[in-house]
């Protein structure tokens, strides 16, 4: 899944004729001011300003500010620009147009297993989110289209009434349509309003999930996708984002700060159940990696460079499954090159490594391992007769 | 017995060098089972019409690509099985391909990254159709004893330790691929190991999930439980839990779910596989989906260490009741044989080498010359001539020697375009040959006339100095038993027009109070040729051979240095012409004497 901010979000909704208010999105006062003298928009109506960034609560922390005129918009953008909040900075607003209005009502379209849900209710902002039973769904089968009487049924069944009938129908039925040409996973509009000047429903705000392995066929996702951790990606995780991108297999690493348990498992599946096991302990991880697919044993060395370089760390944890094709001998030659240059660094004081793995090559891999003792690392090497995950238990000391 | 895989499962592998990969790997358990190999086609268009050569025991099997499905099932009508090994961006494609194939029952899809929306589609179409889509990202599917899809199973040596040769009693469902293994170990080490295993894939949607084949587990009599390993995100293992709930089943469930560390993790913080995200309201945590297990009766060990005591409990209360008997192992089983390079790892062969060599070694990070490295060389200001000692006469050579070989490589690396080397170069060159073999046809042209004199000079020379002989023995020595003295002799030049070269390389020599003594008995020997006759020179091919003899040089890597340096020159004559575009050259015929008959009439054939 990757989530998309709501300007370019607002721009796939449009592209497939759903009404949005105009909106820009600046990187500074001074391009909203030349954008003012060149849309009227900006100079005669109200004014919403947000930041533009993958933040929570933004409202809580004065990042939303509405009913601005155009030069309160542009004290507000010189107000948000650059303001910390957390990992990240605010780097980008976007200034979009009041729209009046008096109700509020709510509209997604969300991925099921057989296809696709449309959910409608009608109320929105936080009332829908405190009144959940009342949205009503409309599943659509994979391939299908939802049929507009089907469609209209459940827009009456949420409680519209008259011409809103319709029009929710159709709007209902336009987000499933953007939702199903755009490969999204989640699409949410939390408030549709009722543009009082024409009566049209126009999205308010979008929530926009795409499915990032789709990417290949839509040449028009010019846009970057936004970090879904609430916080931005740091340095050494962009490091080995780069290289799990041009490799074969793949290498991840996500930093907790805090933590005393470093983590250097293979596998997308072990690497879940090893950090189970580290929490089911009351360890405390220093970060989630994982190497999986036979990568090349660079980016495995890259990947335990990072890992051992983690603060305060007192054990790391090379656990892993029994390999179907991943070359143990291979990719331990990565993590035995990466301690050694760690060692080498001054790293790995008091660090004690807990090495658990079978696979093609077992044999040969684990023995390199074991010969890291005579190097003088602190280092216990298991083979497959020692289940998963007791490497955990051994090192914080349960067994 | 066992699901969807058995030993009537006739494959066709739709991909490139993964699904080779997948068929070697299907081959070596075709093996251990004593089984005829079950791939029987690929579909590859850009490889349709050749073979892939699978490795079955010691021999080869040749397996013919096709460029459609259609075209492999039509050939092999047996086919009822496909294994995807195509791109994300055209997985679909194949997928519906192989599904729309009367013949085909089973898609199971290795690719990983596959759109969601695509998944689901391939499902749909499936199910629609009363088949079988399984996967994307699925590791594969083995039946022990019967059938191998993929490469889920790892090395030969795992699939004899997990005793994959022969069926026990547990189903396995995994979505994590590398936990296939892990389980199917458990299951074999705790108790009497399994019937089928699959890997379902780790994405939000498979193709197939739990249910589907928690039916046909249910169905299978030798199946008496199933393992299933799930993870956070979505609702399978909520769906399988009611599955299993809805009313007494015959097989025991026991499951394990994970991502409880999700609690414990900062807020928004996710990782594991595509499918392992938490829904919006809390549904699909780890947490809801082990109790959803446990509600509907299923085994729920806490941790994953607790997995195996778990299987073995209830391995134990189906061997108390009779359900299951204990399994006597075979007491051999067939040995993959083993590829040259292992057998003699492990020291059990013999290999009489082809060729030997004892100058040069490229099995490193970089190649050694005589046993140094070329990068200490370098650094340790080593030069070209150096190198030329360590390969062609096994030594470290001194500066002086060095800097004699640098002066004969420089003095001979060209002589114009006219001689025959160059001119042949260039003939070449102009006739839009290319360089290796342009200058190829230079290095031909250097032989007992041209060039190729340095050897059979110094060979002489070094025999009469060997043997202690005046000029006048040596010199009738060579008119009885060889003929004109090598090294001595010059088409233009003579003692009035000195070839230079040989001046300078003589003086340089003579500067260096070294001993020198084949130069001298060359020099000597000139003196009386060219008395006799002015051309009989000591020509620039005597003066090297003799000064390399002198150096210590070995006899027969004396053309050598001649070779070497008139490369770099005729390399020059190529570039040259290529550079100037010239065109071809052909000969004039006033510049060739037609000593011919005049034309006649060709008498009637007899």
């Amino acid at each position: 899944m990757a989530k998309v901010l709501e300007g370019p979000g607002m721009g796939l909704m449009k592209k497939w004729g759903i009404h949005v208010p105009n909106y820009v999105v600046v990187t500074s006062a001074e391009e909203l001011d030349k954008l003012g003298q060149a849309n009227d928009w900006l100079k005669q109506g109200k004014l919403v300003a947000k930041a533009h960034e993958a933040l929570g609560s933004r409202f809580k922390l004065g990042l939303v500010k509405v009913g601005l005129s155009l030069k309160e918009a542009i004290a507000a953008v010189n107000e948000m620009i650059g303001r910390q909040v957390g990992s990240i900075t605010v780097s980008q607003v976007i200034i979009s147009e009041m729209v009046p209005h008096t109700e509020e009502y709510y509209c997604a379209v969300k991925s099921v297993r057989e296809g696709s849900e449309i959910l409608v209710a009608n109320c929105g902002g936080i009332e829908v989110e405190s009144n959940w039973d009342r949205v009503k769904r409309l599943f659509v089968e994979i391939g299908q289209q939802p049929v507009h009487e089907d469609c209209e049924r459940v827009v009456t069944d949420a409680g519209f009434t008259g011409p809103l009938v319709k029009k929710m129908a159709d709007f209902a039925t336009k987000l499933f349509t953007c939702f199903d040409n755009e490969d999204a996973q989640y699409l949410e509009v939390n408030p549709v309003v009722m543009r009082e000047s024409d009566g049209e429903l126009v999205a308010l705000d979008a929530v926009t999930l795409l499915d990032a392995d789709a990417k290949f066929r839509h040449p028009d996702w010019n846009f970057q996708f936004a970090a879904e951790f609430g916080r931005a990606y740091t340095k050494n995780e962009l490091e080995i984002m780069a290289i799990d991108s041009k490799i074969k297999g793949s290498v991840k690493f996500i930093e907790i700060p805090g933590g005393d348990t470093a983590m250097l498992p293979a596998g997308g599946g072990a690497s879940v159940y090893y950090s189970d096991a580290v929490v089911a302990l009351g360890g405390k991880l220093a970060n989630y990696a994982e190497y999986s697919g036979d990568p090349p044993d660079w980016a495995v060395e890259a990947l335990t460079e990072k890992v051992c370089s983690l603060p305060g760390i007192k054990n790391i944890i090379v656990g892993g499954a029994i390999a179907n094709f991943t070359d143990v001998k291979k990719t331990f030659g990565g993590i035995i090159n990466g301690f050694r240059k760690a060692k080498a660094d001054g790293k790995l004081k008091g660090v004690k490594i807990w090495v658990r793995r079978g696979g093609p090559r077992e044999k040969e891999g684990l023995e390199a391992m074991r010969a890291l003792k005579d190097e003088g690392f602190d280092i216990e090497v298991f083979d497959r007769y020692t289940p998963l995950t007791d490497i955990v238990d051994k090192a914080l000391g349960a067994k | 017995m066992s699901i969807l895989a058995n030993k009537e499962t006739r494959v066709v592998i739709q991909g490139g060098p993964a699904g080779v990969n997948a068929a070697r790997r299907m081959a070596e358990f075709c093996y251990l089972i004593k089984q005829p190999l079950n791939v029987e086609a690929f579909v590859y268009p850009p490889e349709a019409g050749k073979t892939h050569e699978i490795p079955y025991g010691s021999g080869l099997i040749a397996v013919p690509v096709y460029a459609t499905i259609a075209e492999a099932t039509k050939h092999h009508p047996a086919i009822n099985t496909s294994l995807v090994y195509i791109g994300a961006d055209r997985a679909m494609k194949a997928g519906m391909e192989a599904l729309d194939d009367p013949h085909i029952k089973l898609v199971s899809m290795i690719t990983e990254g596959v759109p969601e929306k695509d998944a689901k589609l391939l499902g749909a179409h499936a199910r629609k159709l009363g088949k079988i889509f399984n996967g994307p990202s699925s590791i594969g599917i083995i039946s022990a004893g019967a059938c191998r899809l993929g490469v889920i199973g790892g090395a030969y040596d795992n699939l004899v330790l997990s005793k994959l040769y022969r069926e026990g009693s547990f189903g396995v469902i995994t979505k994590s691929g590398g936990l296939s293994n892990e389980i199917i170990w458990i299951c074999s080490q705790f108790a009497d190991g399994i019937t089928t295993a699959i890997g379902i894939g780790g994405d939000a949607y498979p193709g197939t999930d739990y249910v589907t084949y928690l039916e046909l587990f249910e169905q299978d009599p030798q199946t008496k439980a199933v393992v299933i390993v799930g993870e956070m995100g979505g609702d399978l293992e909520e769906r399988a839990a009611e599955w299993y709930g809805a009313q007494k089943r015959r097989i025991k469930l026991i499951g394990i779910v994970s991502g409880f560390c999700q609690e414990s993790l900062p807020k928004g913080m996710k990782f594991g596989h595509a499918g392992a995200k938490e829904g919006m309201k809390g549904e699909g945590s780890a947490r809801s989906k082990s109790e959803a297990l446990k509600r509907a009766g299923a085994i729920v060990p806490p941790t994953f260490g607790a997995l195996g005591p778990a299987i073995k409990e209830v391995y134990h209360e189906l061997l108390r009741s009779g359900q299951v008997k204990e399994i006597v192992e075979p007491t051999s089983l067939p040995v993959l044989p083993k590829t040259v390079e292992e057998a003699m790892k492990a020291n059990e062969v013999i290999v009489t080498p082809l060729i030997r060599t004892t100058i040069s070694d490229d099995r490193g990070d970089e190649p050694c010359y005589d046993g140094y490295p070329a990068s200490e060389l370098i650094n340790k200001g080593y030069d070209i001539p150096h190198v030329i000692g360590l390969l062609w006469d096994k030594r470290l050579i001194s500066k002086q020697e060095a800097e004699i070989i640098r002066r004969i490589i420089m003095l001979s690396a060209d002589h114009g375009p006219c001689v025959s080397g160059a001119y042949a170069t260039i003939l070449a060159a102009c006739a839009g040959i290319g360089m290796a073999q342009a200058v190829a046809a230079g290095l031909i042209m250097i032989g007992p006339r041209f060039g190729g004199a340095v050897t059979d000079a110094g060979r002489w020379f070094k025999y009469a100095v060997d043997n202690k002989m005046s000029v006048d023995e040596f010199l009738a020595y060579m008119k009885k038993n060889v003929g004109p003295v090598p090294g001595i002799g010059h088409r233009v030049k003579s003692l009035r027009n000195p070839d230079k070269r040989v001046k300078e390389l003589v003086a340089y020599v003579k500067s260096l109070n070294i001993k020198t003594p084949c130069l001298d008995f060359a020099l000597q020997v000139e003196q009386v040729t060219a008395a006799k006759k002015e051309n009989l020179i000591l020509n620039v091919d005597g003066t090297m051979a003799a000064v390399l003899v002198d150096l210590g040089f070995p006899v027969d890597s004396l053309n050598g240095f001649f070779i070497l340096a008139r490369t770099i020159g005729l390399i020059g004559h190529w570039v040259d012409q290529k550079r100037q575009d010239s065109r071809l050259i052909r000969l004039f015929d006033y510049l060739v004497n037609y000593a011919v008959p005049k034309r006649r009439e060709v008498p009637p054939l007899q």
